[in-house]
C-alpha cells in the first residue's frame, strides 16, 4: 500500500495527547456503595458548572481516536501497489493488437485494460501525470502526459483493437522517451495479454511494470481463406473454397465451418473437430455464378465453436472474392491496334465490349454505371471515367488533363519502373519504338522513360488509375515480344485485383479505410455488422475509422458501392495464451511484471468509516445521555 | 445484634403503639374505629331500616319522637400494621442499614402485638416478596422477629411495584410503615401516595448511612451501585463533595417536605445512633399527631 499524501499522517500526531491523556489516568479503588444515584446527579452539576472535566476512559475515547485515524489515513490517501509518487510522471501502453479484443469475464482484454488504465488516470496524486500509448502494429501517441484527467479519459475512450500487431518495444520506447527527464518515482506501465510469440527487450530509462491482462484461452481459427475456380463440364463457375482452420490451447473442439455468399445464400457447410496444434485445411466446393452486373460474388467463411462460446470472435469469419470477381468486363472504345485487340481477347477472363465514344456518349445519365476497364485507342473523352482505364495511342493533345508533346521518331528508351505491378516481368531492353508523343506534367508518373520523355505513365486519382501508353505498340518491334503480352496481362491483372478489392486499398483490420471518393464527397460506409459510419473525402480520399470487424465493408459514394474485405487470418493473434518474454537490454534489471489490480484508493472506505464511527459515538452519546 | 436480644424486648415492652389515626378494623381491638360498633361508647344514632337488629333500637328514643332509630356506638377494633421493609441490595451497602431497618420494623412489630394488633411482614426489593401472614398476640412475636431476621438484600429497589402488588391484594387499611432508604430511581412519591389513596396510613422510616450523608473526603474511587452494577469514577475532593452533600442535602429535605405536606411521620434511622430512641420517638411524636 502507498500513501499519496504521506504528509497528511501528521494529523496522527494528535492521537499522542489524545493517548497520553488516557493513559494518564488516574488508578482508583474500587469501592460498592448502595446506590450512585445522588453521586451521578452531583456529578451532573459538576459537569454543568466547570467547562473542563477530567478525561476519563470512556467508549467515546476510543471512536474519537477511531476517528481521528481514520481521517488522517484517509487524507493520506492510501492505495494499492503501483501508485504514482507525488509529482512523478506514468506511461501508460495498452496492447491493441487483435487478441486483446479476446473475452474473458464478459468483457474484452483491451476493455479491463482501459479499466485499470483509467483507474490509474483517476489515482493520479496531486502534480502527477500520465501519457497514454496506444501499441499496434504502430506505436501512437493517444494523449501527451498531463494532468488533466478529463483529457485522459477522452484519450482511453479512444482505445480500440487494431489490426494484428502490437510494437510494445516501440511504444515503451517512445514512451520512456518522454520520461527521460521524468521525476523520480516515474515509469512505464504495460497492459498488454503478451500473446506474442518471442522475447520483447523494453529499453528504457524508468522502470518498466508490465501488466499482464487475460490467462491462456483456448481458440478456434480460421487461419486462411481462398476461393479457386474449379469448372466442370457440367458447372463451369463451379469453385473450390479452401479454408485452414486450426485450435489454439489444449484439447480438440469440435467447429462448424460454414460458407455463404456475402449477403446471400449458404454455400456449403461442414462439421469438424479440431486438435491443438494441428491445423487442418478443410475444402468445399459451390457454384459461384457472377451477379447480373458480372461482379463476382463475395464467400464470407464462419466459424462456429460447437457447445460453446468462442473466446475470440475476429478469426471466427474471413471474406473472399469468389473466381467470379475475376472476370473483368473491358470496353474497347474506338480502333485499337490489332495486337492491342489480340492480347486483351486471349484473356480468359475478360468479357470484351467493343464501342465508342459516341455510343458512350449516347448513355443517359440514369443509366448504370459501367464497371470495369476502359481501353481507349486514338480519342479520349474530356474526363476520365470512373475506375480504371488503358489509353493506347491518344491522338488529342491531352489525356485526362496531361498534356501530349509533338511525335518524336525512334527515341531511346532511357529506364522503367521495374518495380510497378504493371512492369512485372516485363523489360524493355533492345525493344524499339517507332514514335511517341512525349507525356508532360507532373502528376503523371512515368513508368517508361525515353530520352524524349516519358513514353508510358500512370494517371492516379482518388477514383481510378489511368495507364498511359503514348506510342502506337504496333510502331516498332514490341508487339512481337512476349513482354507486350506479359505487360498488357499486368494492366489486366492489376484493374482485376483493384476491382475485386472493391477499389479500396487492401488493409489491416481493425485499420481505417481509405475510400477514393471525389474531395467534399459524403462517405457512408456499413460495416459487417451493420453499423453505419460516414465521413467526407479530403484530398481525393475520405479516411473513415473502422472498428475491427472482420468481413466486408460497403462504401457508398454518391451510387457507387466499393467493398472492403478485412480478415485477421494471423496465427499469431489467434494463438491467445500469454507467451512473450521480457527483458531490458544486455538482461540488465529485468521487467518487472506485476499482476494487475484494480487501482482505487481507499480514502472512500475510510471516509464511510468515519462516519459510521461518529454515527456509533452520536448514538452512544444521546442514549448515554438520555439514560442519565 | 440478635432480633430476639432479651433487653430489646424488655424495653419495648413499656412502650405502647398508638396510631394516628383511627382505623376500621375486622374485630374488636385497642384502638377506636372509623366504624360504628358495639362498644359501650354511644357515637351517633340513624333510622331504622328493615333487617336492623332490633336490639339496637332505641326505644327511649321512639317514646320521644314516635320515630324508630338505632343507636350506633364506637367500635373498638384491632389496628393492622403492615411492616414494608426494604430488603434491597442497597440496604446491604453497608449491612448495617438493613440490621437497623430490621430491628425498627421489630420494635414496632412488638409493640403492635402486644397492644393486640395484627402485624405483617411485607419486604420489597424490585417487587413486593413473599409476605408474612398476619400475626396477633404477643405470644406471636417469636414468629414475626424469625421472619424479620431472614431477610437478606438483593436486587434493585421498586418502591411503586412494590406498593401496587401490596393494594392488589386489598389489604384492610392500616399503619403502613415503610422502612427504606428511598433510593429509588423511578422516586418514591407515587408509591405513598397510592397508599394514602388506599386508605393506609404511611409511615416513612428512612434508613441512612453516615458514610451516605458525608462520606469522607480524599481518594479516587470507582463507586460501583450495588443494585444497578453500574460504576462511577468519583474523586473525593472537596468539590465534588460539597456537590454531592448538596444533593444529599436536596434529597432529604424533599423528601421531609413531601411527607409533611401529606401529614405523614418521617424519621431517619441513622445507623450510627440506637435505633431504639428512633423507634421511641416516633411512638412519643405519635399520639400528638393523632390528635391533631
Amino acid at each position: 500500500m502507498e500513501l499519496l499524501s504521506p504528509l497528511s499522517l501528521a494529523w496522527l500526531g494528535l492521537l499522542a495527547p489524545l493517548v497520553l491523556l488516557y493513559v494518564l489516568k488516574r488508578r482508583r479503588e474500587r469501592r460498592i456503595v448502595g446506590s450512585t444515584l445522588l453521586w451521578e446527579a452531583a456529578l451532573r452539576d459538576l459537569r454543568a458548572e466547570r467547562p473542563w472535566q477530567r478525561l476519563r476512559p470512556h467508549l467515546s475515547l476510543l471512536l474519537q481516536a477511531l476517528v481521528l485515524i481514520a481521517g488522517a489515513l484517509a487524507l493520506a490517501r492510501p492505495t494499492g501497489a503501483g501508485q504514482v509518487p507525488a509529482g512523478a510522471r506514468l506511461a501508460v501502453v495498452v496492447d491493441v493488437s487483435s487478441s486483446m479484443a479476446a473475452r474473458e469475464d464478459g468483457q474484452t482484454r483491451l476493455e479491463r485494460a482501459t479499466g485499470l488504465a483509467r483507474g490509474l488516470a483517476r489515482d493520479l496524486p496531486p502534480g502527477g501525470a500520465m501519457m497514454l500509448v496506444a501499441a499496434g502494429a504502430e506505436a501512437e501517441v493517444l494523449a501527451a502526459p498531463t494532468s488533466d484527467r478529463v483529457r485522459l479519459e477522452a484519450a482511453l475512450d479512444r482505445l480500440r483493437v487494431r489490426g494484428p500487431g502490437a510494437d510494445l518495444e516501440a511504444a515503451v520506447a517512445l514512451a520512456a522517451e518522454r520520461l527521460r527527464d521524468a521525476p523520480a518515482g516515474s515509469r512505464v506501465v504495460v497492459f498488454t495479454d503478451a500473446a506474442i510469440a518471442g522475447t520483447l527487450v523494453l529499453d528504457a530509462t524508468v522502470p518498466v511494470e508490465v501488466r499482464p491482462i487475460g490467462e491462456a484461452l483456448s481458440n478456434h481459427a480460421i487461419l486462411a481463406l481462398d476461393v479457386r475456380a474449379h469448372p466442370s463440364e457440367e458447372i463451369s463457375d463451379r469453385a473450390d473454397v479452401f479454408v485452414r482452420l486450426a485450435r489454439f490451447g489444449e484439447g480438440r473442439g469440435e467447429v462448424r465451418v460454414r460458407a455463404s455468399i456475402e449477403g446471400g445464400r449458404e454455400l456449403a457447410a461442414r462439421r469438424l473437430t479440431l486438435e491443438a496444434g494441428e491445423p487442418t485445411g478443410l475444402v468445399l466446393s459451390a457454384e459461384l455464378p457472377p451477379d447480373g452486373s458480372a461482379r463476382g460474388a463475395l464467400v464470407r467463411v464462419e466459424l462456429e465453436t460447437v457447445g460453446g462460446d468462442d473466446p475470440f470472435p475476429l478469426d471466427d469469419v474471413a471474406a473472399a472474392p469468389s473466381p467470379a470477381a475475376r472476370r473483368l468486363p473491358v470496353f474497347l472504345v474506338g480502333d485499337a491496334p490489332p495486337a492491342v485487340t489480340r492480347v486483351l481477347s486471349a484473356d480468359r477472363e475478360v468479357e470484351l465490349f467493343a464501342t465508342s465514344l459516341a455510343r458512350l456518349a449516347e448513355r443517359g445519365a440514369d443509366a448504370p454505371p459501367l464497371d470495369g476497364l476502359f481501353v481507349y485507342a486514338g480519342p479520349t473523352p474530356e474526363a476520365a471515367p470512373p475506375g480504371d482505364s488503358l489509353v493506347v495511342a491518344p491522338t488529342g493533345d491531352a489525356v485526362f488533363g496531361v498534356g501530349l508533346g509533338a511525335p518524336v521518331a525512334r527515341p531511346t528508351l532511357v529506364s522503367w519502373e521495374e518495380g510497378d505491378p504493371r512492369l512485372r516481368f516485363v523489360r524493355f531492353a533492345d525493344v524499339h519504338l517507332g514514335a511517341i508523343r512525349p507525356i508532360e506534367g507532373g502528376s503523371a508518373r512515368a513508368l517508361l522513360t525515353t530520352d524524349a520523355g516519358p513514353a508510358i505513365a500512370s494517371l492516379s486519382r482518388p477514383d481510378g488509375e489511368t495507364t498511359l501508353v503514348a506510342f502506337d505498340p504496333a510502331d516498332g518491334d514490341w508487339t512481337s515480344r512476349p513482354d507486350f503480352v506479359v505487360f498488357f496481362r499486368n494492366v489486366l491483372e492489376r484493374a482485376r485485383e483493384r476491382r475485386a478489392a472493391g477499389g479500396i486499398a487492401p488493409g489491416a483490420l481493425g485499420a481505417p479505410l481509405r475510400v477514393p471518393a471525389p474531395d467534399g464527397a459524403r462517405v457512408g460506409v456499413t460495416t459487417p455488422s451493420g453499423r453505419a459510419l460516414a465521413g467526407t473525402s479530403r484530398g481525393g480520399v475520405a479516411v473513415i475509422d473502422v472498428p475491427a470487424e472482420p468481413g466486408v465493408f460497403v462504401a457508398r459514394v454518391g451510387e457507387r458501392e466499393r467493398f472492403a474485405l478485412r480478415n485477421l487470418t494471423d496465427a499469431e493473434e489467434s494463438d491467445l495464451s500469454p507467451r512473450a518474454v521480457f527483458s531490458r537490454r544486455g538482461g540488465a534489471g529485468g521487467v518487472a511484471t506485476v499482476e494487475p489490480v484494480e487501482h482505487r484508493e481507499a480514502w472512500p472506505f475510510l471516509v464511510g468509516a468515519v462516519l459510521a464511527l461518529l454515527a456509533i459515538e452520536v448514538l452512544w452519546g444521546t442514549r448515554k445521555g438520555a439514560a442519565a | 445484634m440478635s432480633l430476639l436480644d432479651p433487653g430489646f424486648l424488655r424495653r419495648l415492652a413499656r412502650l405502647r403503639l398508638v396510631a394516628r389515626r383511627r382505623f376500621a378494623g375486622a374485630s374488636a381491638g385497642a384502638r377506636r374505629s372509623t366504624r360504628r360498633g358495639s362498644s359501650a361508647e354511644f357515637a351517633d344514632h340513624r333510622p331504622y331500616y328493615p333487617g336492623d337488629d332490633v336490639r339496637r333500637i332505641d326505644w327511649n328514643a321512639y317514646a320521644r319522637l314516635e320515630e324508630l332509630v338505632l343507636r350506633l356506638f364506637v367500635a373498638e377494633e384491632d389496628l393492622s400494621l403492615y411492616l414494608l421493609v426494604d430488603t434491597s441490595a442497597s440496604l446491604g451497602e453497608p449491612r448495617e442499614k438493613l440490621d437497623v431497618a430490621k430491628h425498627v420494623a421489630a420494635g414496632l412489630g412488638y409493640v403492635a402485638l402486644t397492644g393486640s394488633d395484627r402485624v405483617s411482614v411485607w419486604p420489597f426489593a424490585d417487587r413486593l416478596r413473599a409476605p408474612s401472614a398476619p400475626v396477633r398476640g404477643k405470644k406471636r412475636v417469636g414468629t414475626l422477629l424469625r421472619t424479620l431476621d431472614a431477610l437478606a438484600p438483593s436486587g434493585e429497589t421498586d418502591l411503586a411495584r412494590a406498593v401496587d402488588e401490596l393494594c392488589a391484594r386489598r389489604p384492610r387499611p392500616g399503619l403502613v410503615a415503610v422502612i427504606s432508604d428511598f433510593l429509588d430511581p423511578a422516586g418514591y412519591q407515587r408509591p405513598i401516595d397510592r397508599l394514602l389513596a388506599e386508605r393506609h396510613e404511611p409511615v416513612l422510616l428512612h434508613v441512612v448511612h453516615p458514610e451516605e450523608l458525608d462520606p469522607t473526603p480524599g481518594g479516587d474511587f470507582v463507586l460501583v451501585d450495588a443494585e444497578r452494577g453500574t460504576s462511577l469514577e468519583v474523586s473525593l475532593d472537596e468539590r465534588s463533595l460539597r456537590a454531592y452533600r448538596a444533593r444529599v442535602r436536596a434529597f432529604l429535605d424533599e423528601l421531609t417536605a413531601f411527607a409533611k405536606r401529606r401529614g405523614l411521620y418521617y424519621g431517619r434511622v441513622s445507623t450510627a445512633e440506637d435505633f431504639e430512641t428512633t423507634l421511641l420517638r416516633y411512638l412519643g411524636a405519635a399520639p400528638r399527631a393523632g390528635q391533631a
